[in-house]
């Protein structure tokens, strides 16, 4: 959700990954296998989905999900990405939540808040009526425990500790009462986005970087929802908390169930067996235009709240001054990154690649957050012009040469590597028209569509790269990736940082906004930062791509999207669609009709089985012939 | 034996017969009895109908592919320049619809030939090159040498080819000489393991000890002696071992691992995987390119099968 933008872009976790290389290796050699043989069998077996089928007959209502994302860890302390965050928005409250339909805060474990008038002190009243699923009260104790423990200990403070940097003390003088000190004003008080989880249980917790909460079930929770049951890489399932203070969710039973191929995912849902398919990775222009005919299902078309970008190796930078990494030295010029970017249509990929599927890129912040969204005035903007772009490099010493090729300052001919992600298909389309429109510049690109690109990324060994992050309601973690105090401290470590840019105007705007109370005052230095990143040229914005996703009418009768008006549902910003989803009345929600592309998929196979046939007729022919 | 053969000694010397009363000079006797034997090959062949129609759908398929610049041209991958719109359903502008950037798919999967036939062929010829390398030597040397040798073919035979594939495609670079290692390191097991066989059966023959004896070291030995008469059974692997490299270069490109930038039928599927043609019904992007790359592989076995019977006229029997 916030290190983890809807493609699971951006950083896995250190461990795992080159375990993750293999399996995924391994685990498309399965895929394609099984794919080539039924092509419409999903990647799970087929008796959960049976299970949650008859359930849904025998009076539970099961509100089942396909998800194209692996879980990284359960654990609150641990989890960045969407779906875990998700999960762990279900099972635990916040002290404050996001309003759905306009994303202000609104009270969950807190019922109010208050500064201090120094600005420094902030008192929250945590409410009475929340209790553990284990049957005790939850209390502002806890909430001082889980501060406390991530501003203590190293690891758990791994996936959020960005928020409490800059707590002094956490104290809970009374059961409902929870009073944070700051060292520095912070604009994020209403926007901590830190699950708050039950003391009692978490203190026996003894390696919180280790810890993954996922031996023992049911996982003792506050939320809407309570984890019952998890396998790795297969489904994760939750029942409804009947106690919510907000009141029990609708569905009894809520399943997130894998499927790594999306196509396997649609099918599913047009036969019945998953309710939603989530669009994370959003369905393609093509699934989504096939599933729009079909009665039952519903294609919603939200607005992202993601931006999707090409970040350019500014020379990468630790902060103790150490250089690393190769970016190429000709892009530290202002005038090639903006002749770069001047030479990609944005408009003809919106058309083209996500096929109207998205907006046309502009400021960092998507237009969906409409207080901080920024656009570049007319003088600004770095329009589509490619031979304005070509006079630019000219300007810069990039001339072209007898062959049409522009030579770097060493004289060798300028090509990029474009680091790109294997797993995100738009990318790949994108790469495309990227190496016709540079070629034409007289510039050479070499796509690196990798599905690990997190070693070189955090190497800093790529010229650009395709970039994309979700944007929360408080934009303030999407802005601190780009400071100078993001960066690693060593080349050997990791830091939180995007794409290694460090800029002083940047920063010194940064500490500003996060030291403003005044709602507009902040927003206007949020635009200014957008414009000072813009006018840099190490991160161009694209696109706002859509969340294209898809529910089955007949089993999910209303559910709510955020923000209400055209919102998405899956990924948001809070538990409101989840706790929210109304069952259909009607049990029976098999799909009946075959989709063509099951017909298709069975005539493909015909095709291939008639082709072996034939080979194998011939070849005992053959040896027929040969005993003549 | 003096004059370079290709001919094995057996049947050198009927050909003798026909070429004496001319006198003609070695390299022309040489020369015709390679045309003699030629025109017997293809007589042979022509008796194995499956041979023949999988030579014309080769030819037919290495026609479109080397014409493909006269009759598609390469603008047709570009895809800022895409003639129609996505994924549009067969039409008479467009025979075989289009795909999801809008071009014409019919050109494509023509252009895609060129790729997948030159990755197969150069998979086939790099991995049977390394097995008949192995092969020979093994045969030839025996001893240690030979052991080592073979253990390491026992070694990548029993590997999961396609997973060793995947691994090797995945730690180098994406390109089509990446593809084409890939392949050609993990298939040559087989071939080395023939090649030895024919090796030693070759090596047991009496002339081979005379060679020896009249001062004939390794290199002449395995170079005029063993190699032309292991040459037919490598010819006939080629055939076969090509049909098997074009679907792993198929496999290797629909799992992504290909050169995202070139276009070739496996690729296609991919694109056509992606795009989420298989749940949206849009088969126009599907069956041309996998149809093409079932033709070619068949039309290849055929071929393979049909040269294999010509030069070892034992194997039917045999089987």
């Amino acid at each position: 959700m916030k290190r983890h933008d809807q493609h699971g872009r951006g950083r896995n976790g250190p461990h795992l990954r080159r375990f993750r290389l293999l399996g995924a290796a391994v685990a498309a050699a399965l895929l394609l296998t099984a794919g080539l043989a039924t092509p419409m069998t999903p990647g799970t077996p087929q008796a959960h989905a049976a299970e949650a089928h008859d359930k849904d007959g025998g009076g539970k209502k099961v509100l089942t999900v396909a998800v194209a994302q692996s879980v990284d860890s359960l654990s609150p302390f641990l989890a960045v990405r969407l779906l875990s965050t998700s999960i762990n928005r279900l099972m635990y409250e916040y002290l404050t939540d996001y309003d759905p339909k306009d994303a202000h805060a609104v009270p969950s474990l807190a019922t109010k808040w208050e500064p201090s008038p120094d600005k420094l002190t902030w008192t929250y009243t945590i409410r009475g009526d929340s209790k553990w699923s284990d049957g005790q009260q939850a209390t502002a104790e806890d909430a001082a425990w889980t501060f406390n423990k991530m501003m203590t200990d190293q690891g758990a403070a791994t996936a959020n500790g960005s928020f409490v940097g800059n707590f002094a003390q956490v104290t809970a003088p009374s059961p409902t009462k929870l009073v944070i000190r700051l060292k520095k004003p912070q604009a994020t008080m209403t926007a901590l986005d830190v699950p708050i989880v039950p003391k009692h249980i978490w203190e026996k917790v003894k390696d919180f970087s280790k810890f993954n909460n996922d031996k023992t079930f049911p996982i003792v929770g506050n939320g809407p929802f309570v984890l019952t049951d998890y396998k790795p890489d297969s489904y994760v399932r939750l029942k409804a908390n009947k106690d919510f203070w907000r009141g029990a969710p609708k569905f009894d039973e809520l399943l997130f169930r894998y499927y790594k191929d999306q196509d396997a995912a649609v099918a599913a849902l047009r036969k019945g067996e998953v309710s939603f398919v989530a669009g994370s990775p959003s369905l393609t222009p093509a699934q989504a235009a096939s599933l729009k005919g079909d009665r039952n299902i519903h294609v919603n078309d939200a607005p992202g709240r993601r931006f999707y970008a090409l970040a350019t190796n500014p020379g990468a930078q630790a902060k103790n001054g150490e250089k690393f990494g190769d970016g190429d030295p000709s892009l530290l010029d202002e005038r090639v990154r903006h002749a770069l970017f001047m030479a990609v249509d944005r408009k003809a990929i919106v058309d083209k690649v996500f096929q109207g599927h998205a907006v046309e890129g502009q400021g960092y912040i998507p237009p969906r957050f409409s207080s901080y969204f920024w656009k570049p005035s007319a003088g600004q903007e770095l329009a589509y012009d490619p031979v304005k772009a070509g006079q630019l490099l000219d300007q810069a010493g990039y001339r072209k040469n007898a062959d049409g090729k522009r030579a770097g300052k060493d004289g060798k001919p300028l090509n990029y590597r474009v680091l790109c992600h294997a797993t995100d298909p738009n990318d790949k389309a994108v790469g495309k028209y990227l190496q016709e429109w540079w070629g034409r510049l007289g510039i050479g690109i070499t796509l690196d569509c990798l599905d690990n690109v997190t070693d070189p990324w955090l190497a800093g060994k790529y010229d650009l790269a395709f970039d994309g992050w979700s944007v929360n309601p408080d934009p303030d973690f999407v802005l601190s990736i780009h400071t100078c105090a993001a960066r690693p401290a060593t080349p050997k470590d990791t830091g939180a940082t995007d794409d290694f840019i460090c800029d002083k105007t940047y920063d010194e705007l940064y500490a500003q906004q996060l030291a403003e109370y005044d709602p507009a005052k902040r927003a206007d230095i949020v635009k200014r930062m957008e414009s000072r990143l813009y006018d840099l040229g190490y991160m161009n914005v694209m696109a706002y791509p859509n969340a294209v996703e898809a529910y089955r009418t007949d089993q999910i009768k209303s559910i709510t999207t955020m923000p209400s008006k055209a919102g998405n549902i899956y990924g948001q910003d809070g538990y409101w669609s989840w706790w929210s989803a109304v069952p259909a009345d009607s049990g029976d929600s098999s799909g009946s009709s075959v989709s063509t592309g099951v017909v298709v998929g069975i005539a493909a196979g015909v095709v291939v089985l008639v082709g072996l046939g034939v080979l194998f007729a011939m070849r005992r022919r053959a040896t027929a012939e040969d005993r003549e | 034996m003096t004059t370079p053969s290709t001919e094995s000694p057996e049947t050198a010397p009927a050909a003798e017969n026909t070429g004496a009363a001319a006198v003609p000079g070695p390299r022309a006797t040489a020369w015709r009895r390679r045309r003699a034997s030629a025109a017997r090959f293809w007589r042979e062949y022509r008796r194995h109908r499956a041979g023949v129609l999988g030579l014309a759908a080769l030819l037919l398929f290495a026609l479109v592919a080397l014409t493909a610049p006269l009759t598609v041209g390469s603008d047709v991958a570009s895809v800022t320049d895409a003639p129609g719109r996505p994924l549009q359903s067969p039409s008479a502008q467009f025979p075989l619809g289009t795909d999801q950037f809008g071009r014409s798919l019919l050109a494509l999967v023509i252009w895609g030939s060129r790729v997948s036939l030159l990755v197969g062929l150069l998979a086939a010829v790099l991995s049977v090159a390394i097995g008949a390398l192995i092969g020979i030597t093994a045969g030839h040397f025996r001893g240690w040498y030979a052991t080592v040798m073979m253990r390491v073919t026992d070694w990548f035979l029993v590997m999961p080819t396609l997973v060793l594939a995947i691994a090797l495609a995945t730690v180098m670079s994406r390109s089509l000489g990446t593809i084409v290692l890939a392949i050609g390191v993990t298939t040559w097991p087989t071939t080395a393991r023939l090649v030895r066989a024919q090796t030693l059966a070759v090596e047991s023959r009496p002339y081979i000890e005379r060679a020896r004896a009249l001062g004939g070291g390794h290199w002449h030995v395995m170079s005029r002696h063993v190699l032309p008469n292991v040459m037919p059974l490598v010819l006939a692997q080629t055939t076969l071992i090509i049909s098997s490299a074009i679907l792993a270069e198929a496999t290797l490109a629909f799992l992504g691992l290909g050169d995202p930038t070139v276009v070739s039928w496996g690729g296609l599927l991919q694109d056509a995987r992606e795009a989420g043609a298989v749940s949206s019904g849009d088969w126009w992007y599907l069956v041309p390119p996998g149809i093409a790359i079932a033709v070619v592989a068949l039309a290849f076995t055929l071929c393979g099968r049909a040269v294999e019977a010509v030069l070892n006229p034992r194997l039917g029997v045999s089987r």
